[in-house]
This record gives structure tokens, C-alpha cells and sequence, in this order.
């Protein structure tokens, strides 16, 4: 089946979303949408998707006029989405959160559910895309990429010709990429049309017959994925080429002061994290990785006192440092930028100016000191280059990047010795990331302690002075430097 | 080009546009429980001409000062993101606290019972902040005890005030203002300036506009929890007393229900109850639309047997305009 789309435009309030978007997903083929964030793809996705409506332009299904009002129309189509966001509900089981859109038509009469056939339906999907879950399994024993492999399961039920994804803010780490990107090839292979929308250029390459690149909500063109270069796409996204410069120099290692900031010894926290003993010196950036439970988000949590240490001791400048939460961590110089930026990271009602000086309020006496938190926040919107109206703006009105920097800000503010960074630029498009590279790499040559874990790769390699690669909860390897590293060759320790 | 391009690019277009219609009507909301108290006056004005003559607005404001009072501690509850709905029951501890010292301590008789409500909401907090239950359930279970409480102690017959100087200083007027007005109004102001000017107004409000991130952030979750319970024991005796002075006597009946109105009062001055927003001058309103809403149907003569309808009735409204459920999304 053929979606063809010419001309789309949407507008979002004062904010032109897509402008004169034309594409077309052949059939049988899979077709990739990127774009920084901002850039439109999930609008675009969504416009062909029945979820959005465009405010003018025409699309066509197989040369029949495509006009949905609404995701269920557009099921009938036959065209179904995959949304970003995991929207699988943990208290149904696999084989109820699949068909949970037409549960009535499994029931017998008063309602009285089909248990046996729904789990035996369920798993004849499950199977057609290839996925190895059993429909019995406990929903909560499923990671972030079996959970949307069941949402792709859900959009197939239905039987549709053609297939969205939309994956522009990706929780997902490398294994449960790899899960998805299984799926869609084995579906590929059954005669699908795939449109999916990424944030990983990576997989966008490696999946990929045909892409089309959007920036700023324009339009910038579309190509077969075998005549266009990395560095090319990455430069028609951006407007400026990326290949060199995206992460700042590495220093010498002789300009990494020696004096021991942290070091942790044989440390265990909560499930995850059963023994690690690591140091970190002052103007260095220690790296960790590891899949998504392999420690370091623990590991976090005990510095910081979120979460009790289960065995183990901590010394900061050489003299014993025992948590108890985060708020004796931050007055220690202890700062953390959690993964979570919505709900860990900062208050999105709330204005730049409350969020950037919510660690550490100037006071007057008993009395906030608005005047110099004004001047706090204002130098940290300079210094950092938060893109904000005002200091007043809440930080809803900001981009995903500018509200990461706000996240940063908000850290730094308190002038800490330690900086903790989890997944610092998750869903942060390429330009701001750049300047947040430069920012932690300036504040670490000015002698700031860094750990930083990170799900993107080249950002682990690209940023690390050293490297360590945690697997269940242990160090699996330690690089003490990181130049000449490819990623499979930290990936190798990670499974 | 097509329209929408055509929009943008001329300017002196764009108030047709729906996202500008919006921002009005964003407008209009906040300044809805303004309008809707000015419409209630000139209701009630019609009605009954009589209600704004100085004489009667006086005693609606009087009537108003145990709720305000009470609705005072009440924003910093709901701002966080919590609910108490023992302050009736405090309420009534308080008075009862009043009435068995004044005889011995006359005007000094607040220290025991603001105490006493600082003690109850003290345990309201720990248990809370402390022991992790939820406040919804723990404020019902006190409030269930501490009713329980006056009630054991009066076994049910009313504890009379009689010490003049009490009842002078709490429930009487100089230069026509009724004391309890002044008290009232001062701890309005004394409310305000903490939530506009103290870093503990601040930390409340991070608290209702996100737990986790105040957690993560530092802020002293469990301390600011227990703290603003505690300032609203303290404001509820105040209102106890007050409520006290008023009655000449406390009765194990005293304050019930006023929790449902302390809420009301809150929510229809414009504080959502999912937290992070709040502020003193609108449950001042609030606070004022409650009280004309009860005194007003009196004065106009509405069958009494009638008048609870039409209140549930307004208040739902009142709620219906004032918040903006779209950007709410899950109402539970």
C-alpha cells in the first residue's frame, strides 16, 4: 500500500509545525522521518496517521483520496500508529493490553471475556512479528522495548497495510532498539509499508529504504537511503556540518588534576547495584555505561541518598561522606541532573527563575531574595545560552534542549565539586547538545568533577576522559582512556 | 501560500487566530472569581436592598473570619498538593481548649489553643510525612479522633465562656471594626507575605508542582510537609477560638462541616487542587463568595430548605468556569 502526501501544512498556535511536508512511504518499503526536535516529524507522522489533521494539503492511499479525521479512521484504512510515549497499562495482561482497543469483540454475552481464545489470538501476533514473549508472561517483568514491541502487537492487530512509528523521544537503550528494529524488518518482510520517526541516526541508516528530512518545520527533501551520507543527513538537519566538532577536545591527561573527589568503595544499592568501587578526580569526566539497569542509576541514587547504600562507604576530599538524602548531597557540592527530565528534572510550570535557583535560594534572613536570584538566574541564561523570552517564561514555553539546560543551570548554580549527569541530552535535539558538550567539557577543564551515563553511545566515547562499563550491577571493564574506541567495543562488555 | 502561511505572515491577523482567543479566556478565568462575586452582590443587592447597608457587610465579614482563618492554612495545604479535612475537627479541639482555660487565663487563653491546634496538625503531618500515609486518609482518621476527643471530654453539653475579657478582645468592636475582622485581616497579610516572600512559601509550592523533582532537588520535603500541617493546626486554633469567642461556648458541634467550606473556599477562589498554584488574595475571594453565598439567600429570604441546592449548585459552577480542565487532562 502506497500513503502519498503532498503539500501538508499544520500549524500549533503562533508555532508553524510542518510547512509544505510532501512524502511518500512506498509499499512495502520502510521510510524514516528525522529531524531535530522541533524539526516536525511527529507532526508529520501524526497528520498521515489520522491523529493530527493538516490544515491544508492532500494526501492519497494507493491513489484513493486519504483524508482521516481520526486514528480509528485511519485504522480502517488500514494505516495504524505506534505513539511515542509506552502506553501499555500494567494492570491488564499482554494478551488484554493487545487487543484493548476492540475488547468488546472478544466478550460473550454480559460481557463475559473469551480468556482462552484473546491470550491464543494474542499470541498468533505476538508471533507473526517475531517477538519471543510468551502471552502469559507478568506484564512487569517486560522491559521498555518488549512493552513497545506489545504496542506494535496492539497496532497489528488490526491488520493494517501500513504501519507509523513514532520514536522521536526514545527511552529505549540499545537492546531494546535492536528489539524494534527486529520487528520491523520481519514485518518489512511481510509486505508492511513502514513510516517511523527516530532520533537515532544510527538506526535510521541501518533500517532505512528511503528518508526524508525535515528542519524547523520545512520541508528539506527526501532520499534513498543508499545515496545519502551520515554526515550529509546530520548536515541538512542542522543547516551547519557536524561531523567534526560535535564533542569538544579531550584534554591531555596530564591536565586532569589528580586530587580524588569521590571515591566509592564496594558500594551496593538496591537491586541493581551490587559492588562497584570507582574514583573520580577533580576536571574529570568519568564515563558510565551499561544497559538500562546495569547499576549507574543506582549507583546515582546512593550518592545522592535517594536510596539507602546496602553495603559499602563513600569518601568525598578524603574524608568519609555517609548520604542520607539528597539534600545533605547538595549542601556536600553534590549536584545531579536526574534521567527523567519531566518529572525528576525540573517543574515545567513553574518559570526558568524559580527552576534555576530552586537548589540553593538566595535568602535574606528568613526571606527569599528575589533581586539576586534575578541576577543568578539571569547569568546563568547568559552563561549557558538558555533560549528563554524572560527569566519569568515558565519553562513549558521552552524547548526539550532549553529545558535541559535549565536542568544544568539548576545544578551548577550551587557551584558544586560534583556533578552527576544521567542521560544528559536525552531528548535534546543536535544544536543544543553541542553547546551542552561544551558547557560540561569548560566546566570540568575549570576543575568540576563529572560522572556521566549515558545510553548514546558516541556521546560516552565522544565526552569520556575514562570509561566503565557496568553489567549487572558489577564493573565489567574499565577503559582508562578512551581514544581509539569504537562502540562495539564498549558494547561487547555490556551484555 | 496557503491560509495558514497567509496568517503569519500578516500580523494584523492574528487576533482572529484561536490560540489568541485562548489567552482572553485565560484572562478571563483568572479573574472569574472576581466577577462572580461581583455578580453575586448585585444579586443579593436586588434582592434585598438592604445587604449592602455597612451595618450588614460588617457582620457578613465577621461571619466570614473563622473560614478565612482557616482557609488561610488551607491555600498552603492545597498549594502542596495535600488535603486536611480534620480542620473542623481542630476547630472545635481549639475552642473547646478555649473555653476550659479562659476562666483562669482570660485573653491568654490562645496559648493553649492555638497549641492544641498546632498539636493536631503536628500529628497530622508526622503521619503524613513521617508514617507515608496519604492525607486524605490520615486527616479523616484524626479528624474522626479528634471529634472523638470533644466529644469524650464535654460528653456532649456545650462548655460556656464567660470571662469578659476574653470575650471582649476576640468577639467585640473598636471604632465599629470587629476585633475578630482586624485578627482575621492581619493574618491574611502575615499569609501572604510568607507564600510571596519566605523561602518556605517557595518549597511548598515546589512541593505541589513536583514531589520527586523538590526530592531530588533538595528540598527539605519531610520538614516543609510537617510544617505547613503545623501552621494550618495553628491558624485552625485561631479559628477555634475565634469561633469561640463568637459563640460564648464550645460544643462538640462546633466546626462541623466547616472543612467542606475551608476546601470550597480555596478551590472556588481559583487554587486547582492538583497543587503548585495558590494564592492568598484568591481565597480571600473565595472566602467572601462562601460567606455572601449563605448570609445573602438568608437576607433574600430563600426557603432555608432550598438554600443547600442552589449552593452545591453555584459552587459547581463557580469550579466549572474558574478552572481550566483542559490542561488538567486526568481528573480523578
Amino acid at each position: 500500500m502506497t500513503l502519498l502526501a503532498s503539500h501538508l501544512y499544520k500549524q500549533f498556535g503562533p508555532t508553524r509545525a510542518a510547512s509544505d511536508v510532501s512524502i511518500t512511504l512506498r509499499a512495502g518499503t520502510v521510510h524514516a522521518i528525522v529531524g531535530e526536535n522541533g524539526a516536525g516529524k511527529s507532526t508529520t507522522l501524526r497528520m498521515l496517521a489520522g491523529a493530527v489533521r493538516p490544515d491544508s494539503g492532500h494526501m492519497t492511499l494507493d491513489d484513493a483520496p486519504y483524508a482521516p479525521q481520526s486514528i480509528v479512521e485511519a485504522a480502517a484504512r488500514g494505516v495504524a500508529l505506534v505513539h511515542q510515549e509506552i502506553t501499555i497499562n500494567r494492570s491488564l495482561n499482554i494478551a488484554e493490553n493487545v487487543f484493548i482497543g476492540n475488547l468488546r469483540s472478544h466478550a460473550r454475552v454480559f460481557g463475559i471475556m473469551k480468556r482462552r481464545r484473546m491470550a491464543e489470538l494474542a499470541q498468533a501476533v505476538l508471533d507473526r512479528i517475531g517477538v519471543k514473549i510468551s502471552v502469559s508472561t507478568n506484564i512487569d517483568r517486560l522491559n521498555l522495548g518488549e512493552l513497545k514491541c506489545i504496542e506494535i502487537a496492539r497496532a497489528i492487530s488490526s491488520n493494517p497495510k501500513t504501519l507509523l512509528l513514532d520514536e522521536s523521544t526514545a527511552y529505549l537503550d540499545h537492546r531494546e532498539v535492536d528489539a524494534v528494529l527486529t520487528v520491523m524488518q520481519e514485518l518489512k518482510s511481510q509486505g508492511m509499508t513502514i513510516g517511523f520517526v527516530s532520533h537515532h541516526l544510527s538506526e535510521v541508516l541501518a533500517a532505512a529504504d528511503d528518508l526524508t528530512i525535515l528542519k524547523d518545520g520545512q520541508f528539506v527533501g527526501s532520499f534513498a537511503a543508499s545515496e545519502i551520507e551520515a554526515n550529509e543527513i546530520h548536515r541538512l538537519m542542522v543547516g551547519r556540518d557536524l561531523s567534526h566538532g560535535t564533542y569538544p577536545p579531550h584534554p591531555q591527561r596530564a591536565d586532569i588534576q589528580v586530587p580524588i573527589v569521590l571515591q566509592a568503595k564496594q558500594l551496593a544499592v538496591g537491586r541493581e547495584l551490587n559492588d562497584i568501587s570507582l574514583t573520580v578526580g577533580r576536571g574529570e569526566i568519568l564515563g558510565l555505561a551499561g544497559l538500562k539497569g546495569a547499576g549507574a542509576e543506582a549507583l546515582f541514587a546512593g550518592i545522592v541518598g535517594d536510596e539507602p547504600l546496602r553495603q559499602g562507604s563513600l569518601d568525598m576530599n578524603d574524608a568519609p561522606y555517609p548520604p542520607s538524602n539528597p539534600r545533605s548531597a547538595w549542601q556536600r557540592g553534590i549536584a545531579h541532573l536526574p534521567g527523567d527530565r519531566g518529572n525528576e528534572g525540573l517543574i515545567a510550570g513553574f518559570s526558568v527563575l524559580d527552576n534555576l535557583v530552586m537548589a540553593r535560594p538566595p535568602t535574606r534572613g528568613p526571606f527569599f531574595d528575589r533581586s539576586r536570584a534575578r541576577t543568578i538566574s539571569n547569568d546563568l541564561i547568559k552563561q549557558i545560552g538558555i533560549r528563554t523570552a524572560s527569566a519569568d517564561s515558565p519553562c513549558r514555553s521552552l524547548s526539550g534542549g532549553n529545558m535541559q539546560k535549565v536542568v544544568l543551570g539548576k545544578c551548577l548554580a550551587v557551584q558544586p565539586a560534583l556533578l552527576l549527569l544521567n542521560n544528559p541530552t536525552r531528548g535534546v535535539d543536535v544544536g543544543a547538545r553541542v553547546e551542552i558538550y561544551r558547557l560540561i567539557r569548560q566546566k570540568a577543564a575549570e576543575g568540576l568533577a563529572i560522572i556521566l551515563s549515558s545510553e548514546d553511545m558516541p556521546e560516552l566515547i565522544g565526552m569520556s576522559d575514562r570509561l566503565i562499563v557496568l553489567r549487572q550491577g558489577v564493573v565489567a571493564h574499565e577503559f582508562a582512556s578512551v581514544s581509539g574506541i569504537e562502540e562495539h567495543d564498549v558494547v561487547q562488555y555490556m551484555t | 501560500m496557503n491560509e495558514v502561511s497567509t496568517t503569519t505572515a500578516v500580523g494584523d491577523k492574528v487576533p482572529q487566530s484561536p490560540w489568541h482567543r485562548r489567552i482572553q479566556v485565560d484572562q478571563l478565568r483568572r479573574g472569574f472569581p472576581l466577577i462572580f462575586l461581583v455578580i453575586l452582590i448585585a444579586i443579593f443587592t436586588i434582592m434585598s436592598p438592604r445587604f449592602l447597608s455597612l451595618d450588614n457587610l460588617s457582620t457578613v465579614l465577621e461571619q466570614g473570619m473563622v473560614l478565612l482563618v482557616a482557609a488561610l492554612g488551607m491555600t498552603f495545604i492545597i498549594m502542596a498538593g495535600s488535603i486536611d479535612i480534620s480542620v473542623g475537627a481542630i476547630v472545635a479541639v481549639s475552642a473547646l481548649v478555649a473555653a476550659l482555660t479562659a476562666d483562669t487565663l482570660g485573653i491568654w487563653a490562645i496559648i493553649p489553643a492555638i497549641a492544641a491546634g498546632a498539636v493536631c496538625g503536628l500529628i497530622n503531618g508526622l503521619l503524613l510525612a513521617v508514617g507515608k500515609v496519604p492525607s486524605f486518609i490520615a486527616t479523616m482518621g484524626t479528624m474522626v479522633v479528634y471529634r472523638g476527643l470533644v466529644l469524650y471530654f464535654t460528653r456532649g453539653a456545650p462548655v460556656s465562656i464567660d470571662d469578659n475579657g476574653f470575650l471582649w478582645t476576640y468577639s467585640d468592636y473598636s471604632w465599629g471594626i470587629p476585633h475578630s475582622v482586624m485578627i482575621g485581616l492581619a493574618l491574611a497579610v502575615l499569609a501572604w507575605c510568607i507564600i510571596n516572600y519566605t523561602v518556605f512559601g517557595r518549597e511548598v509550592r515546589a512541593i505541589g508542582g513536583g514531589e520527586r523533582v523538590s526530592i531530588l532537588t533538595g528540598i527539605a520535603v519531610t520538614r516543609v510537609k510537617i510544617m505547613m500541617f503545623v501552621l494550618l493546626g495553628t491558624l485552625a486554633g485561631m479559628a477555634g477560638l475565634l469561633q469561640g469567642a463568637r459563640t460564648m461556648a464550645a460544643t462538640s458541634q462546633l466546626g462541623l462541616g466547616l472543612e467542606l467550606d475551608v476546601i470550597a473556599a480555596v478551590v472556588v477562589g481559583g487554587t486547582p487542587l492538583t497543587g503548585g498554584l495558590g494564592s492568598i488574595i484568591n481565597t480571600m475571594l473565595g472566602v467572601l463568595i462562601i460567606t455572601l453565598l449563605s448570609s445573602g439567600m438568608n437576607m433574600a429570604g430563600v426557603d432555608p430548605y432550598l438554600q443547600n441546592i442552589i449552593k452545591g449548585a453555584v459552587l459547581i459552577c463557580a469550579v466549572f468556569v474558574t478552572i481550566d480542565r483542559k490542561k488538567i487532562g486526568i481528573i480523578k
